[in-house]
């Protein structure tokens, strides 16, 4: 038995391969979160979380679960690139953003102090250091030798998903993060950053993808074929990586546009009417 | 008032920066390589200790005709291989493989090659299963059979180990150990190189128009 899923170079089967390592950590991240609810509900009395935080987290467990287990997983680690992709994007966009989502101040603030990671964040989260850390991973973890080195190994190719889990962290904290004092404060520069650290770069490796005459990866050429060839399912995975996150990298974008709108208005209208009461 | 970037953050900053850049610069040199769509010609293929004629045997192809292997490959450069249908993992990677190569050439070049897959398994390799095995990858890669005698004095004769049956599984099936390199011999029919499992589109689309003007 597996405990994370790797290339194996067998025919694909649609019969369901359980992963120790998946169910360890989602029956961990289930747990733990349990346990901190329950010690918060005894000390204080109150639920520690809102209606909407539980959504986001269950979300958030099941969008890792489906990114990491099988069929997904499998496919992505040794069959088709563009599965591969989509767990990239799975993590990055969908996982990563609910699990923060779903995170109360106090837990994170306890989480950041436990781990010593304030500094560190509060760095990495200011736009210039985040855009970069961002495209340096995606950059990284998308290059054929990183790819192909990783997904032979159970042990590399959970390195690969954690650091897309992370970079998926990294990426969204200075937007939506629980600790304001790791947001990006001002509005449209919130929408840069996100425009900058994610909507981007994406285009040079998905170029890469999509035109590149041969397959660029040993993992996704030389692996039993799932009803695409090698280099369709390149072609495919480059679209994806294109086009994949600017659905939510948008909808995030004009959220966050028309919030701060709305406040700039609300503002500049107390501020006549201020105005107006003093003269 | 403490410096909320004290030094040991910056440092770690700094490495995991480093790191990160390092890890960038080799992943792009690499995809730059890996993209340049000029094919690599020189050898992928491992060199045979000596030249290996094309083997003499008579064999059946997917409609029943007879198949005569040196006579009948005169004049293309023919990819030998041994392998079966029921194969899990090296023989439709390397017919995939193949069947995607073989989309990229130039026909001038294509139409001088043929892609010969000889059974291990004639019991379950019926003709019919063959043709229609073979075509999920090409139309034109040949399918060919024989008696086990023929075909294990072909593989003696093709220095390759002889394919060797499994014990059954409890459903009546089993795996074949079979050799995984393509011989790849030129119109002459003379082989000097095989090419072993692993072998990607790029190397095959600089090594095939090599092979076919081979004289």
């Amino acid at each position: 038995m597996q405990w994370w899923c790797s290339q194996l170079y067998k025919e694909w089967s649609w019969v369901p391969q359980p992963y120790l390592g998946v169910w360890l950590i989602v029956g961990a991240l289930v747990a733990s979160r349990a346990v901190a609810l329950r010690r918060w509900k005894a000390r204080l009395g109150t639920p520690g979380v809102t209606t909407r935080q539980r959504w986001w987290f269950w979300l958030g467990v099941i969008a890792f679960w489906i990114s990491s287990d099988w069929p997904v997983g499998t496919l992505g680690a040794g069959y088709l690139l563009l599965v591969h992709m989509a767990q990239y994007l799975l993590y990055t966009f969908l996982a990563a953003p609910l699990l923060l989502l779903s995170m109360p101040e106090w837990q994170m603030r306890r989480l950041v102090q436990r781990l010593h990671l304030h500094s560190t964040l509060r760095l990495l989260c200011r736009p210039l250091p985040a855009v970069l850390t961002a495209n340096i991973i995606l950059l990284s973890t998308h290059a054929p030798w990183t790819v192909d080195t990783l997904r032979v190994t159970q042990l590399g190719s959970f390195l690969l998903d954690a650091l897309w889990l992370i970079g998926g962290f990294l990426l969204w904290l200075p937007v939506i993060s629980p600790m304001e004092e790791f947001r990006v404060k001002n509005g449209p520069l919130r929408c840069i950053y996100l425009f900058g650290a994610a909507g981007l770069t994406p285009m040079i490796p998905g170029g890469f993808f999509t035109f590149s005459r041969y397959p660029l990866f040993d993992t996704y050429e030389i692996a039993p074929r799932v009803g695409l060839s090698a280099l369709a399912d390149q072609q495919i995975a480059g679209a994806m990586m294109k086009v994949g996150s600017v659905p939510v990298i948008w909808i995030v974008i004009t959220v966050v546009w028309a919030r701060w709108a709305g406040a700039e208005e609300r503002a500049s209208r107390e501020a006549l009417k201020a105005a107006r009461a003093a003269g | 008032m403490k410096n909320p970037l004290d030094s040991l953050t910056r440092r770690r900053v700094v490495l995991i920066a480093l790191s990160a850049v390092a890890v960038l610069a080799i992943g792009i040199t690499v995809a730059v390589m890996r993209s340049d769509d000029t094919p690599d010609a020189a050898g992928v293929g491992v060199a045979l200790a000596e030249p290996l004629q094309m083997p003499s045997a008579i064999l059946t192809d997917t409609d029943g005709n007879e198949f005569d292997l040196r006579a009948d490959t005169v004049g293309k450069a023919t990819l030998l291989y041994f392998g079966y249908t029921h194969c899990p993992d090296a023989c439709p990677i390397h017919m995939a493989v193949l069947a995607d190569v073989m989309e990229t050439l130039q026909p001038e070049v294509r139409d001088q090659i043929q892609v010969i897959f000889v059974t291990t398994d004639p019991v379950r390799d019926t003709p019919e299963i063959l043709r229609e095995y073979l075509a999920n990858f090409d139309p034109s890669f040949i399918g060919l059979s024989g008696s086990d005698e023929t075909l294990y004095d072909l593989q003696v004769a093709a220095g390759v180990p002889v394919a060797v049956a499994e014990p059954m599984d409890d459903n009546g099936g089993y795996l074949i150990g079979h050799a995984t390199q393509v011989i790849a011999f030129d119109p002459t029919g003379v082989a000097t190189e095989v090419y072993p499992f692993g072998v990607r589109q790029g190397d095959w689309a600089g090594a095939l128009p090599d092979l076919v003007n081979r004289r």
